[in-house]
């Protein structure tokens, strides 16, 4: 072989492996996310809240212990009480921890009909899918939810009142951080997007070559590089007091997190958007201004258009951003987890409650992981829905044949 | 000669152009006539094309472009102050060598000046549309595909919907800059006939590189050379009996 064709052969080897490697590693971490996360993985994290809300009761008086007998068949891991007319079973909860859960309740139980000895309304029913923490009897042990659902059935069909019931709504859901997510992305699109594409406009229309604007490139550049903690510190300084006084919001907010958000992504926006303004070619500037069309009417009638799949870009760029975000927003709202989104309350995005599950003892590895899988969802879907919706756009104008 | 009962469109006189330090056109004294094809001839680099755009200030996008001397225009200077550029614009329209139409529907395409000139009027719209693609003759072409894409036209198809569009602002010039130097012969040969048709409307000012495409079409032939024009008159005369040795030699081939 020739010392030319090894030379080539060396180059064609080192793309390869370099196409490869890139390959094998973003597979591997889609992969290995998806094997953590998958099994949690279910319709119940995405709709439930996040807050479990314990109550601790008694029965009321004059209730009847009767034969509930059900027609209904139980799986072979459900145990069924026909005296107190309630089934358990073992499960794991959205977050993956151990726990007795109600998959029946007998319309005539007496555990319909609940007094609730905490704050709150007096009366509570027991329904599907709560968790059961503790069944306390008066001069008998205790039944735990740590000891299973078939011993603490055995202990209610032994016993003929219950002292104190202890039981959980089911907690642990991400509804409220993928809807502060969405609220993000709608609002940070809102800020950016207009600022950033007119500032391109100006940099790359109007804007005359020379020192200043040269400069105020550059600026933008290095804005790129700047690490968003800092942005979420200018986040914190400016944008948090400036929402608290135009709006009702005490604290850190989604608003002033948009806000940040918004400032990270500018130069991102700006920087896409000109690359995409300089493709246009001259020839439509040209044939525009020569058909007695004002500069701006070029601008708005013929070039943006023409410059839309390069928006549209820096829009998908930007949601990325925006879903990814954390440190800045750490800052900008505050990493409490709400069930109840309000604009201008604290809230948690969903790489926040990754962020907040982690730091927890024992950090919630599998959790993080399915909801990192979400968050892969979300980025796949809005990718796709706005690459189509484009495609329609630039149909009807005529930008494609 | 038909010179003497023409009116004179455009009268150039002492035209300075540069470029920064380079100067383009050197003491340009030409008159356009109406309703006349006027061919501009020249080697490449000569100014034939940088004093095309002088005709409707398309040379004000460049910015170290610097005009000296008398551009009149139905004898207001073009280059004064107070000159309305877009509504010279209108009038002294232009069509340039590569097609360029707009990535928009066809109907799209020839609306787009007059809609930018604040026409709404549907009905109108429709009526210049079709209007102005039967002068170009491209109607019975496409006038069951007006709302397709403009790109899907072929070349030659796409350089008459350029013209078609110019026509579309009801110019008084059209100015084309080598419009079939991008197209082949039969698209040619089409665009020359249109321009043949077109005189009877409008006045014409068209730099070529083809020979014989200037002596075929047009009534008057400038030929420029480094920057100014060498030769000025009948194209009859300039290709039969040239004054001036270069022009001789450029029309003969024997060089540029």
């Amino acid at each position: 072989m020739s010392n030319r064709n090894v030379k080539e052969k060396t180059y064609l080897g080192m793309t390869y492996g370099a196409a490869f490697v890139s390959l094998a590693v973003l597979i591997m971490i889609i992969g290995y996310v998806f094997i953590n996360g998958y099994k949690l993985l279910n319709f119940d994290l995405i709709t439930h809240n996040y807050t479990a809300v314990t109550y601790i009761s008694d029965l009321d008086e004059g209730f009847v212990l009767n034969n509930y007998e059900t027609q209904r068949d139980f799986d072979e891991d459900t145990y069924y009480s026909t005296k107190w007319g309630l089934a358990l079973t073992d499960d794991t909860d959205l977050q993956g921890k151990n726990v007795v859960v109600v998959t029946y309740v007998h319309p005539d139980s007496p555990l319909n009909n609940l007094h609730n000895k905490g704050v709150g309304q007096s009366i509570i029913e027991l329904k599907i899918d709560y968790e059961i923490i503790r069944i306390a009897f008066d001069g008998a042990a205790s039944a735990l939810s740590s000891r299973g659902a078939s011993l603490m059935i055995t202990t209610l069909d032994d016993n003929d009142d219950i002292r104190e019931l202890e039981f959980a709504t089911t907690g642990g859901g991400i509804r409220g951080s993928i809807i502060t997510t969405l609220y993000l992305i709608v609002l940070t699109l809102i800020f950016a997007l207009p600022i950033g594409v007119g500032a391109a406009i100006y940099l790359n229309e109007y804007a005359k070559n020379n020192k200043f604007n040269r400069m105020l490139r550059n600026f933008i550049e290095t804005l790129t590089g700047v690490p968003s903690i800092i942005y979420g510190l200018m986040g914190l300084a400016v944008f948090v007091p400036l929402t608290i006084g135009l709006t009702k919001a005490t604290t850190g907010n989604i608003i002033s997190g948009a806000m940040t958000l918004a400032v990270i992504l500018l130069p991102v926006v700006i920087r896409t958007t000109e690359e995409s303004l300089k493709v246009v070619p001259d020839d439509y500037r040209y044939a525009s201004l020569a058909l007695g069309a004002s500069k701006t009417q070029t601008v708005f009638k013929v070039i943006l258009p023409n410059a839309f799949s390069g928006i549209l870009t820096a829009t998908l760029l930007a949601i990325g951003r925006i879903i990814g975000e954390s440190a800045a927003l750490v800052f900008a709202i505050g990493t409490s987890i709400k069930d109840d989104v309000y604009l201008t309350d604290r809230s948690t995005s969903l790489a926040v409650h990754i962020w907040s599950m982690m730091t927890d003892e024992p950090a919630n590895f599998e959790l993080s992981s399915t909801i990192a899988l979400i968050i892969l969802m979300i980025v796949l879907v809005l990718n796709i829905s706005i690459k189509l919706i484009s495609k329609r756009f630039m149909r009807k104008y005529g930008v494609l044949t | 000669m038909t010179t003497i009962e023409n009116k004179k469109t455009f009268e150039i006189k002492n035209l300075d152009l540069f470029y920064g330090e380079t100067q383009a056109l050197k003491q340009i004294e030409i008159p356009i006539y109406e309703k006349e094809v006027t061919a501009l001839i020249g080697p490449s680099g000569c100014g034939k094309s940088t004093f095309l755009r002088t005709l409707n200030r398309m040379n004000d996008l460049v910015e170290s472009c610097k005009i000296t001397g008398d551009v009149k225009y139905h004898n207001e200077n073009i280059y004064a102050p107070q000159m309305d550029i877009i509504g010279l614009r209108t009038q002294v329209g232009m069509v340039f060598q590569k097609p360029n139409p707009f990535p928009m529907s066809i109907y799209e395409n020839i609306a787009y000046g007059p809609k930018c000139q604040g026409m709404k009027n549907k009905q109108e719209l429709n009526q210049i549309v079709e209007e102005s693609l039967k002068k170009a003759a491209l109607w019975d072409e496409v006038k069951n595909r007006l709302k397709e894409s403009a790109l899907s036209l072929s070349g030659g198809q796409q350089q008459r919907l350029c013209i078609a569009r110019t026509i579309a602002m009801k110019p008084e010039v059209i100015l084309m800059d080598e419009p079939t130097s991008a197209l082949d012969p039969v698209a040619t040969a089409k665009i020359e006939d249109l321009i043949v048709d077109l005189k009877k409307d409008y006045t014409i000012v068209i730099v070529t590189h083809n020979m014989q495409q200037a002596a075929r079409i047009s009534d008057k032939t400038a030929f420029f050379l480094m920057g100014e024009i060498i030769e000025f008159g009948d194209t009859n005369f300039i290709f039969s009996t040239p004054k001036h040795k270069q022009t001789e030699n450029y029309i003969t081939g024997r060089f540029g």
